[in-house]
């Protein structure tokens, strides 16, 4: 006869800490003691594990109100004015999966969840400049696209990646605009997707991103004008090839390939000086490259002859 | 009125010859890529939203002689009417 002893320190399954959670609090804590320092850090709630803020991308601006950031949004296919966020909740956030492919030596799809477990999350807070001249300041959390690139191999002959935001014709309005270049296409140079900057952003405010602020995942380069990131990607290709993005082909002499912020340079319809800040309202100087010119000026040596402030 | 009426009809017909039934938003999309989404910007920011989504985009993803036939028949008849007494 086979009998069961149920010892003191027995657990049901049911309360065994999920894997995930398990090792990326491990991930966590590997960033180091200087993080440790960081302030209100921890992601709470369920489903985006905990993520520690790395302050060495310090803003020097308060952060603006969750509320602001996730009430007053750009995202065309839900509209071309600010208040989209009520259609996009009907922008379905799981399953989702993000191809990586192209010029890469093991291409892969992957799960959100998979991602959530699996990549180094840290919290970020960032300057975001929209090239309508409004900024706020945001505590993403994500992770570095190299982290993601890394699983991956890119070939040493890739130049470029191109990020390609869902098209979802049931639930975006602004797709019935068929004459329009979808999918929402954005791209960057390999450089650049190398740089520590480049973050692929999973949650926001220590919540898991909300579909209209681009959800479940998108992508975002601190120094780039904020139509350059690409929001509720599903594909990510590496290309030798320049991509033509999608507000490049409407609008080329307004929107090009680079747009780095530069507030010497303004743009055709108005200046690019100053900023307002989403909240507040006040109006701040515009710094070159957003602020993050140490990090990223170097990438443009030898460019000078590119369009790099459109 | 029946002139306007007749121009319209007359414009739909070409519209018709060059584009088909291409939607009148790709038509004016390939005279000027920016130009629709200057006025839907214009429209859904100052104006109303909705006014974007309900009433001028089931236009423009018409084909482009639909509108022109729509309104040139709507004056022909009207100065018919008229004429009539």
């Amino acid at each position: 006869m086979h009998i069961l002893k149920f010892r003191r320190f027995s657990l049901p399954e049911s309360q065994v800490t999920p894997e995930a959670l398990v090792f990326n609090r491990r991930q966590a804590m590997a960033l180091g003691a200087g993080m440790l320092a960081a302030g209100p850090a921890l992601a709470q709630q369920a489903g985006l594990p905990p993520a520690m803020r790395n302050t060495r991308y310090a803003p020097g601006r308060a952060i603006t109100a969750e509320r602001e950031v996730t009430t007053y949004n750009n995202f065309y296919e839900f509209g071309s004015h600010k208040t989209i966020s009520a259609a996009a909740q009907r922008m379905p956030q799981r399953p989702w999966t993000v191809k990586v492919e192209g010029m890469v030596e093991t291409p892969r799809e992957f799960g959100i969840e998979d991602l959530l477990a699996r990549m180094p999350l840290e919290e970020r807070v960032y300057r975001l400049r929209c090239v309508e001249a409004w900024a706020m300041v945001v505590p993403w959390t994500g992770f570095p696209l190299s982290a993601l690139l890394a699983e991956v191999k890119p070939l040493s002959s890739a130049r470029y990646v191109v990020f390609q935001t869902a098209t979802m014709p049931s639930v975006m309005p602004g797709l019935r605009q068929s004459w329009y270049p979808w999918p929402y296409t954005e791209g960057c140079t390999i450089a650049e997707a190398a740089n520590e900057l480049s973050f692929m952003v999973v949650g926001a405010y220590g919540k898991l991103l909300p579909p209209q602020n681009g959800g479940p995942i998108r992508f975002h380069q601190p120094w780039k004008y904020g139509f350059k990131a690409g929001k509720s990607i599903v594909t990510i290709r590496l290309t030798d090839q320049r991509p033509v993005s999608f507000w490049e082909k409407i609008q080329a002499q307004e929107y090009g390939f680079w747009a780095n912020v530069n507030p010497a340079v303004p743009h055709p319809r108005w200046s690019q000086a100053q900023e307002r800040m989403l909240g507040t309202g006040e109006s701040v100087p515009t710094q070159i490259f957003n602020g993050y010119g140490d990090f990223v000026a170097g990438l443009y040596t030898g460019l000078q002859n590119e369009r790099l402030w459109a | 009125m029946r002139l306007i009426g007749l121009v319209l009809l007359l414009l739909a017909a070409g519209l018709f010859v060059m584009f088909g039934t291409d939607p009148l938003g790709a038509v004016l999309f390939r005279l000027d890529p920016g130009i629709l989404n200057l006025v839907q910007a214009v429209v859904q920011r100052y104006l109303l939203p909705m006014l974007w989504d309900d009433v001028l985009l089931p236009v423009l993803e018409a084909p482009a002689f639909v509108a022109p036939a729509v309104l040139g028949s709507g004056f022909a008849l009207l100065g018919w009417m008229r004429a009539r007494g």
